[in-house]
């Protein structure tokens, strides 16, 4: 056996592992799942095995891993406040180097740089999610409905779309930024509860909800230009997709549209979106963190990736690391979600896991027979 | 509802289930800007089918008759013409009506690796319609599973996904799912012709049991002339968006009367080859003409070997020939 089918074994064995403790809290939860579900749950570790198989994709699936834990438990694992300042307590800290005070240096208010990467993981995960979690259903049911009803309905759709993807969206967030703040901080002060929660999400202090509205200025901008792309994708698969007879069964069945489109055409075209949201997820952060490093979005002292960058250029290069560390940490994050984004395209096409379950099946049977052998050989 | 409809209603022999009349189905041809012409799919087709029968309908690719299957379920809206079921004409159908219609009449599609949604398992296939049209089951599991044994799958097979099982398989899980309304109306649009042979003659047994278990009638789309002889108590022949032709299927396929539909039966081939030799077959003229510009008259006259001078002019009606069995042909 080679090197590369040991790891790969590694690899399956690990996959195997959690996908069965996965299951194994579902089961418990819910009664007879694991019997209803054998098919899905082969399927499941088909995918896993068909990204076992893609030394990219492992690599993308373990950076993307690493960034998430890190953009839900940094700002809690940061050795330092983001709002703390030791510049007042010692003015050595001032842009003092890596190793000085603090192992990756510090910034010109003398704090902590890991802890501001740790800080701006979770600024830079929450602001994908939001982005993505806006921009992308109004996407899809636009596309689905364009795709699915065709003729004007379509052609207005589709027209619209292009006028969003026609629209510059550096120009449009700086308007947003512009205008949308004020409106935005006055609409978070009234209600308390969501000032509070969005203040949970970023893991930023009570006295951050002044600079909360920028951010989301930014958030919405970006929600605004990113739906065009999805609904594009979606359309063009639900082209092909409306005319699979499995439509035509549930209309003769008498389903009313919405339910065909969410529940018999949706979940046969979710593949290619799945893919364009994984590398969107790079790319979102990509965007925000040059939004920043333009002075939009994120300000002082909220840590972001870009703003550090931005706030490090005066300093450049004495202060050297203030930009490559922020902009190794953008480049790392975008590169796995890239990574796994090309990954998943394999993983998710049905027709290659079928020749993975052949593969998989053949290395456990001349496995098998390797310990026949073996044992013949013994005797 | 209007007054000849009512009319329809007392005048409807009890024995028929549907009734299509003057059914007309045109597909527009778009050009750049505007429509250039129309693809006459369906010109002018009526036939009868009564309750607990098979109605074949047969012809070549391309002649229609999947067209006629799906328009009479309204799965595709009928240009012009009349479809009664039950003495209700579908076609004026308001939303509820077509959910009382949906639950009484299926289709059956030719293939069954499209037909059923890949991402539902058996049992989900199986209990949508069901769940739909809100039909109470007490156990869906125990329902399901005596659909999956009517129609030879069993138990093991509930939580599975179509991709694996054979296309024999599928086809059964379709049965299923379409039996699980309890229709009284299939159309079955070639249940069997993209499965191999052993298999098709066990899909079509099962579909002929069940037929007669749950009393149902089956329209029978096909091109395979031999299947359809077997399946079907009475057949239509289809040519180019028309009937020419329909009999009690013993009757037709002993003596056919219009010209196409002998060329069509002299097309099967016996198994002995000295018969084969020696029947004598009629020799085809051409290729079927397109359906957007069709012939004047008579639209076999350009293939027919008897064509004469008002086949090219008129075209000929519907006449009865002997006791059920019409035939549109100026021979006659």
């Amino acid at each position: 056996m080679s090197q590369d089918e040991y790891y790969r074994g590694i690899l399956d064995r690990i996959s195997d592992a959690f996908i069965g403790l996965f299951v194994y809290l579902i089961s418990t939860i819910r009664k007879g799942w694991r019997e209803k579900n054998r098919s899905r749950i082969a399927e499941w570790k088909l995918m896993f095995y068909a990204l076992n198989r893609s030394p990219p994709g492992v690599i993308g699936l373990f950076l993307v891993t690493i960034f998430v834990f890190l953009g839900i438990f940094g700002p809690l694992i940061a050795p330092y406040k983001y709002n703390y300042f030791p510049i007042f307590e010692n003015s050595k800290t001032y842009l003092s180097p890596p190793g000085e005070f603090f192992v990756l240096g510090a910034d010109h208010f003398g704090r902590d740089l890991l802890s501001l990467l740790l800080q701006g993981a979770r600024t830079s995960l929450v602001i994908s999610i939001i982005v993505i979690l806006l921009g992308v259903p109004a996407g899809i049911i636009l596309g689905l409905i364009a795709g699915y009803f065709g003729g004007k309905i379509d052609e207005l759709i589709m027209r619209i779309t292009d006028m969003f993807l026609a629209f510059p969206p550096l120009i449009l967030a700086i308007a947003f930024a512009a205008v949308l703040p004020d409106r935005i901080s006055y609409l978070i002060n009234t209600y308390p509860p969501l000032q509070q929660f969005l203040l949970w999400l970023f893991a930023l202090e009570r006295t951050e909800g002044g600079n909360l509205s920028r951010l989301l200025a930014v958030m919405i901008a970006m929600a605004v230009v990113w739906w065009p792309g999805y609904a594009r994708i979606t359309r063009g698969s639900t082209l092909t997709e409306r005319e699979a007879l499995y439509v035509e069964s549930a209309r003769a069945i008498g389903l009313p549209s919405s339910k065909i489109m969410l529940r018999h055409i949706l979940p046969n075209i979710i593949g290619p979106i799945l893919v364009y949201v994984t590398l969107d997820f790079g790319t979102v952060v990509l965007t925000e963190a040059g939004l920043s490093f333009l002075g939009l979005g994120a300000t002082p002292p909220i840590a972001d990736w870009g703003r550090i960058v931005y706030d490090g250029t005066q300093f450049f290069p004495n202060a050297w690391w203030l930009i490559i560390f922020p902009g190794f940490i953008v480049f790392l994050d975008v590169l796995g979600w890239n990574l796994l984004g090309d990954a998943l395209r394999d993983v998710l096409d049905p027709k290659l896991r079928r020749s993975i379950e052949f593969k998989v099946k053949k290395v456990k049977k001349s496995k098998t027979k390797d310990m026949e052998i073996k044992e013949v050989e013994h005797e | 509802m209007s007054l000849s409809e009512a009319e329809y209603m007392v005048q409807e022999n009890s024995r028929t289930l549907l009734r299509v009349e003057n059914l007309k189905k045109y597909f527009p041809v778009k050009g750049l800007f505007f429509t250039k012409g129309y693809v006459k799919a369906v010109d002018d087709v009526s036939f009868t089918i009564e309750k607990g029968e098979t109605f074949g309908l047969v012809g070549e690719s391309g002649c229609g008759k999947t067209t006629v299957g799906r328009t009479i379920l309204r799965l595709i809206e009928p240009t012009g013409g009349r479809i009664v079921y039950e003495g209700r004409d579908v076609t004026k159908f308001r939303k509820n009506e077509m959910g009382w219609f949906r639950k009484k009449a299926q289709i059956m599609f030719q293939d069954p690796y499209s037909s059923l949604n890949p991402r539902q398992t058996v049992f989900q296939l199986v209990m949508e319609p069901v769940k739909h049209h809100g039909i109470g089951v007490d156990d869906p599991e125990d329902f399901v599973v005596e659909l999956l044994e009517l129609v030879g799958l069993n138990e093991g097979h509930l939580y599975r996904y179509p991709h694996e099982f054979s296309g024999g398989q599928r086809q059964r899980i379709a049965m299923a799912r379409i039996l699980s309304l309890k229709p009284d109306f299939v159309v079955l649009d070639e249940p069997t012709s993209a499965l191999d042979v052993s298999v098709q003659a066990n899909i079509l047994n099962t579909l002929k049991d069940i037929q007669e278990d749950m009393d149902l009638t089956y329209l029978f789309i096909s091109h395979d002339l031999g299947i359809v002889k077997y399946m079907s108590h009475r057949t239509g022949v289809m040519y180019l968006g028309k009937i020419v032709e329909v009999g009690e299927s013993d009757r037709l396929f002993e003596e056919p009367l219009h010209p196409y539909t002998k060329l069509l039966f002299s097309a099967i081939p016996v198994p002995d080859p000295d018969i084969e030799k020696s029947k004598g077959k009629i020799e085809v003229q051409g290729e079927p003409p397109s359906p957007i510009n069709p012939p004047s008259g008579c639209r076999f006259h350009p293939r027919c070997p008897y064509a004469k001078e008002i086949c090219r002019e008129k075209e000929p009606e519907f006449k009865e020939i002997e006791k059920n069995h019409q035939v549109a042909c100026w021979l006659y």
